[in-house]
């Protein structure tokens, strides 16, 4: 190990402080802009108010598109944790034959950009008009990067886990209904949390399947805000953008109680 | 024995497609009798396991505990302790919730079960520990609490598919003995899978021999030595010279002076000198190999025929024999074992 003494260990130090500034930083620079008393966004912020905040929560287009959001990342992440789960448990708990191939075709989609989904969706259903334009559409796109992350979380969870503890539950005397909430569920638990947020907060904050494939009834919150950024570069947008960051981080904060617990 | 009987394998049998797992078993244990399924891997002891607690269904046959059929009872319904080979702990509970757990879903009342899992604790040295989840124990003491859950609920056959295979040489020994002293204290039946024929030998009253899924034999840990009933228990079981005798002559012209057909000479009963050999049970050879084993010698001697003699001798044979040099190899008419005709 390296002393965190040594020139080595202060050179690592002052990289990770970097790089905390280098991640960190564009959020700071919002939350900053978000309180300036100025009537366009204005970086170091000059007197402080909360009226944007004010403005932002007025605004029902922001309201709107933040329901929409929450619905259609929940949907996502309740859909996405069924299938990948299912999907997982079938690839760790049943060999048989293609089943590589299958896990890799199952993981292809987390590596395809968003656009060019995007796009793909876009001309698949104008030429098979399966789904109405809005919700459905956009939680069928979602479900394409949704169940892949699943997967992704729960694959590794499932093969750690050994396939004879639930048979030992019945063993001593658990149905295999018991068996599987005293036993499996419990166990299976952290994975499934973790896998349904990291689901939830990829559609919540997707933007370009949102923009191609959702109607203007049904705009997540996303969108809303990429209209707005473009059309009035006001602290509202800054102000919406904080109050996302906040949520993000009570969540961020919850997981980790949870996880510590 | 037969109305003491606790549990009874009736022609159990168990294929996979074409091949056959486990063919047509029948075995009996009797009431606290400890039975070991001993053989090689792959040749049905865990699948015969597992139909006992109810796992597998069986193809063809009846499975009868304390006198009932339990042959199509869901797993979750019979009286079975079993002791996992990976041991299968619940990761999420501690050390005394995962020997609760049969208890809690036998309904016993929480006093009794607080008194029980105490007890089950002072038993398997676990005190202290109680707390702790599994992956904070050691090897030897993950077992320990698989061995507890099993026990603790008294079941009427207790199953272990090798239980000791995760445990190094030096723990295996202790754990063994501090199980079979456990079985014995509470008259426990119990049917134990394990492919090393010395912890077979070392712990059970009876060895059930299994080969490619058939019960080759079925005794006493030294009837399957002293009298092995087919070629592969007298080589699987300890180590063997097998010869078939012809007309006093063995398959390689060697004098025997015995019964006739297959016949097992084990090492120990060889002695070698330095006369010349001559008579029957009598063979001159080189010494391919001496290695000291602490408690013996084992030499390999080389025949004139090519036959490899095993033999097992003091350790001064190390001594008086060198490698590449000659020895004579000796055995009593007695020491030649005849097995039955296939
Ligand atoms: N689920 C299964 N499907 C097909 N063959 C199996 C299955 N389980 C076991 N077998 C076969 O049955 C035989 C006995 O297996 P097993 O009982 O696990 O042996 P052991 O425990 O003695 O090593 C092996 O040849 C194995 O390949
Ligand atoms: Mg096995």
């Amino acid at each position: 190990m390296t002393s965190l003494r040594s020139p080595l260990g202060w050179v690592l130090r002052g990289m990770a402080v970097l790089g905390f500034i280098y991640l960190l930083g564009p959020l700071l620079v919002i939350v900053a802009a978000s309180f300036s008393d100025t009537g366009y966004l204005a970086f170091p912020p000059q007197g402080f108010s909360l009226r944007w905040y004010h403005a932002a929560l007025a605004d029902a287009r922001y309201l709107t598109g933040f329901f929409v959001s929450l619905r259609l990342a929940a949907m996502v992440a309740v859909l996405s944790l069924i299938i990948g789960t299912a999907a997982a448990v079938a690839l760790t708990r049943f060999a048989f034959p293609g089943s590589v191939l299958l896990e890799a075709l199952f993981l292809s989609p987390l590596v395809l950009p968003a656009l060019v989904l995007a796009v793909a969706l876009t001309l698949f259903f104008s030429a098979n008009p399966i789904a109405p334009p809005g919700m459905t559409r956009l939680v069928i796109s979602h479900l394409l990067v949704g169940v892949p992350m699943v997967l992704r979380v729960m694959l590794p969870v499932l093969r750690r886990v050994d396939p004879a503890i639930e048979e030992a539950a019945r063993n001593l005397g658990a149905s295999p209904t018991k068996a599987f909430f005293l036993v499996t569920l419990p166990v299976l638990r952290p994975g499934l949390i973790a896998a349904a947020a990291l689901a939830f907060i990829f559609s919540f904050d997707e933007v370009e399947m949102a923009l191609f494939l959702g109607s203007v009834r049904d705009a997540p919150l996303t969108v809303v805000l990429y209209g707005a950024a473009q059309m009035q570069m006001d602290p509202t947008v800054a102000a919406v953008s904080s109050l996302l960051i906040l949520l993000a981080l009570l969540l961020m904060v919850a997981q980790q109680m949870y996880a510590n617990r | 024995m037969t109305n003491s009987a606790d549990l009874v394998l009736d022609g159990l049998a168990r294929r996979y497609g074409s091949t056959t797992a486990v063919a047509r078993m029948d075995l009996t244990v009797a009431a606290g009798e400890l039975v070991a399924l001993l053989g090689p891997s792959g040749c049905g002891k865990t699948t015969t396991l597992r139909m006992v607690a109810g796992f597998i269904e069986p193809s063809e046959g009846r499975i009868l505990l304390r006198g009932k059929d339990i042959t199509t009872m869901p797993a979750h319904q019979r009286d079975t302790g079993m002791v996992f080979q990976s041991y299968a702990l619940f990761p999420h509970l501690s050390v005394a919730e995962n020997i609760a757990f049969g208890l809690k879903r036998r309904g016993v009342p929480k006093p009794e079960i607080a008194q029980r899992v105490a007890r089950m604790v002072a038993l398997l040295q676990l005190q202290g520990l109680e707390a702790r989840l599994p992956k904070q124990l050691s090897g030897g003491q993950q077992q320990r609490v698989a061995v507890g859950r099993a026990l603790v609920i008294n079941p009427a056959v207790v199953l272990l598919d090798e239980p000791f295979s995760n445990l190094d040489a030096l723990l295996r020994e202790g754990t063994r003995i501090e199980l079979r002293r456990l079985q014995t204290e509470l008259g426990l039946t119990t049917l134990f899978v394990t492919h090393d024929q010395a912890e077979a030998m070392a712990i059970s009253d009876r060895i059930a021999v299994m080969n490619k899924g058939r019960l080759e034999q079925l005794g006493t840990p030294r009837e399957v030595y002293e009298r092995p009933a087919t070629r592969f228990v007298a080589s699987f079981i300890g180590r063997a010279n097998i010869f078939v005798s012809r007309d006093g002559r063995s398959e390689d012209g060697i004098p025997l002076d015995g019964p006739e057909g297959t016949l097992v000479l084990r090492p120990e009963r060889v002695t070698l000198d330095e006369a010349p050999a001559e008579g029957p049970n009598a063979v001159a050879g080189t010494v391919d190999l001496l290695s000291f084993l602490g408690t013996g010698t084992q030499a390999v001697l080389r025949l004139p025929g090519g036959r490899q003699l095993l033999v097992e001798g003091p350790a001064s044979l190390a001594d008086r024999f060198h490698t590449g040099g000659p020895a004579t190899a000796r055995w009593m008419r007695d020491d030649l074992v005849a097995l039955p005709a296939e």
